[in-house]
């Protein structure tokens, strides 16, 4: 059997701590290492909520976030930023990368938190241009690339650890169709070179195709079942 | 690289940093000036005078001898016979005795007559004595010794003849100009009133104020070969030297519970303390405007420091996303402030001490202050550590906003 890449057992959640409503709550949900999950919902449906407490950036009210078979929410606020830094990668819509940084010192940066030795500029290149980055772009500011460029970075960036999660956040929704199509191509053949775990997130339909399992939010999310 | 980080950061936002960069640096100069000037102002002060252990005038008050006496501000309601001098003089606790006569000037610069004792005896800062810088000491009656000040404002040379006048104001309307002084010495600089003071034996100034007749008859003995014997009747003030200073109080006591005549003795160290405890408000004053400025510099970094929290809500959620803790953010806030506040106490080091190295002629030429350029004091070195302190406070309150806001609001970027 395939070892699990994130579980779920009985996670509540709500920001506003006097509320007695929760924002999520999901009593199960598991997904195994290496699959490539299309996480739809409406806006407000609590797709950025999930994402918060699978990176450990939210901490669950209930229940327990397991990662790679490690009890992930019940560690230590300095230990789960570790365990981010070297697990997991993340791709934003936008603010993806640091502006005033260089494409390469974006990368090492995430190098740094992860507490890996900072690649040089050889083993920089060989990555981007795995993503069809030209070399000289690492020298460039974030600021000085295109979008389609700054997500290939982000990729780079998400990847450079070798993450065994890779979560992405509508990545593509800056994007026109030609260059989203381009970049899920690219996104997929890395992850599938890599058996990097993807949690996709998007409220558009049509990426779907890309992915192995579509997972609608609503379903996963029963807090309007769970008002105490 | 987290410093790497901040640097870029502040870069990036050059145009707010800038100001704020400014405004520190600005504030910072003024602190240090304040305490740097406050403190070579009390060192100049206290160096006026040294190797004098008891200054005796006119009863009056000690503030009032020692202004008069050493700093030649303000005049003496009466003076001090020259027999009590001598009294002083016989007395066998004392060592040497130089008296002092005040009250004419020349072109505004106080002219004080004394004898040659002067010369070895007045001591200013660590007990160094006074230098000619060219010529010698006076020989006859009307020789002048200038302090550099007044050569140098008046550009005197050995050989000159000067006038005195009676009074004190820059232009006056008795002239002893019947008995010119030759000037035969030329003082070195010592940044203290002696500069700014001409120097000439008690006997010509005696001299001068003679009658015209009998000032005649002793100009003419003195061109036959030797100028007669002439003494004083009374005397500004004197400075004495004891043999012990454990007699000091002794003998202060005695001159001033003298019945013969009136007199003050006063010790020039307490006379000095008691003269910049006055001092000491405007001192006061000075370093709180400068403190307040200092104040609303730092409040000023951390709301240029806040107000960049919202712009930044982006750039702080990637750092969280790749790996950084709450307390990375915490530290990258309190490390750009103190990166700009370590800038900013450099410049104003560097600026400080360029301006005084420049200034310093000036100064001693128009104030007759020296001021050192050397702003590099233990003292400057403590505030200079406990401003980098309070910027490191002033700054954990946007540096706690960035962390809770990235505790919060996660990876919410939009």
């Amino acid at each position: 059997m395939t070892p699990l890449a994130i579980s779920l057992e009985n996670l509540s959640f709500r920001y506003d701590k006097k509320s007695t409503r929760y924002t999520l709550h999901v009593p199960e949900w598991t997904v195994q290492q290496g699959e490539k999950i299309f996480l739809k919902g409406a806006s407000g449906s609590g797709k950025t909520t999930l994402l918060n407490l699978l990176c450990g950036t939210l901490s669950p009210v209930e229940g327990e976030v397991k990662l790679l078979g490690e009890a992930f929410s019940s560690l230590r606020s300095s230990k789960r930023d570790t365990f981010r830094a070297r697990h997991i990668g993340v791709v934003f819509q936008q603010f993806n990368l640091i502006p005033y940084l260089t494409v390469k010192e974006n990368i090492q940066l995430a190098q740094h938190f992860g507490g890996a030795k900072l690649s040089g500029d050889h083993e920089l290149t060989e990555l981007t241009s795995r993503l069809k980055l030209d070399a000289d772009l690492l020298n460039r500011t974030a600021s000085e690339l295109s979008v389609g460029q700054q997500q290939r970075v982000a990729i780079a960036r998400a990847l450079v650890n070798q993450p065994e999660i890779l979560i992405a956040d509508e990545p593509t929704s800056a994007l026109d169709s030609d260059a989203r199509h381009a970049f899920m191509t690219l996104l997929m053949e890395v992850v599938q070179t890599t058996n990097t775990t993807l949690i996709f997130v998007s409220h558009d339909p049509s990426l779907a195709e890309y992915l192995d399992k579509t997972v609608l939010i609503d379903e996963l999310n029963q807090a309007k079942e769970q008002a105490q | 690289m987290i410093f790497r980080l901040a640097t870029k950061s502040l870069v990036n936002r050059k145009h707010s940093v800038m100001l704020t960069l400014l405004s520190l640096v600005v504030s910072i100069s003024v602190l240090i000036s304040v305490e740097h000037i406050r403190h070579q102002a009390k060192e100049s002060f206290n160096r006026t005078l040294s190797g004098v252990d008891l200054i005796v005038g006119a009863r009056s008050g000690q503030l009032n001898l020692l202004l008069y006496t050493v700093f030649r501000i303000g005049s003496p309601t009466t003076n001090i016979s020259w027999d009590a001098v001598n009294e002083l003089e016989r007395n066998k606790l004392v060592d040497w005795v130089v008296p002092i006569s005040l009250g004419d000037s020349h072109r505004g610069y106080r002219v004080l007559g004394t004898s040659r004792d002067y010369f070895a005896h007045y001591k200013y800062g660590q007990k160094q004595q006074l230098v000619l810088r060219q010529g010698t000491e006076f020989n006859t009656p009307f020789d002048a010794v200038l302090g550099a000040d007044v050569a140098k404002a008046l550009n005197y040379k050995i050989g000159d003849s000067i006038a005195i006048a009676h009074g004190l104001g820059q232009v006056s309307f008795t002239k002893h100009d019947q008995a010119p002084f030759t000037v035969t010495g030329i003082l070195a600089p010592t940044g203290t009133p002696v500069d700014k003071t001409i120097h000439i034996p008690l006997s010509g100034l005696e001299a001068v104020h003679l009658k015209p007749s009998a000032l005649s008859q002793y100009l003419k003995a003195g061109e036959s070969g030797s100028y007669p014997n002439l003494r004083p009747d009374s005397v500004t003030s004197v400075l004495i030297g004891l043999k012990s200073k454990f007699a000091t109080f002794k003998l202060q006591r005695s001159i001033n519970t003298n019945k013969k005549e009136p007199m003050s003795a006063i010790l020039p160290g307490v006379a000095l303390a008691e003269l910049w405890q006055v001092l000491a408000s405007v001192e006061n004053v000075l370093r709180v405007i400068a403190l307040l400025i200092l104040v609303s510099s730092l409040l000023g970094l951390s709301t240029m420091l806040l107000a960049s929290m919202r712009e930044r809500r982006g750039e702080l959620a990637v750092l969280r996303a790749i790996g950084a803790g709450p307390l990375t953010v915490f530290l990258l806030i309190e490390i750009e402030a103190l990166m700009l506040t370590a800038i900013s106490i450099l410049l104003s080091f560097g600026l400080v001490s360029t301006l005084l190295w420049l200034s310093s002629d000036w100064l001693i030429e128009h104030y007759g202050v020296f001021i050192s350029a050397s702003v590099f004091t233990p003292t400057l070195g403590v505030a200079a550590g406990v401003i980098f302190l309070l910027s490191a406070v002033v700054a954990a309150m946007p540096a706690i906003g960035a962390y809770r806001t990235t505790l919060q609001s996660g990876l919410a970027v939009r």
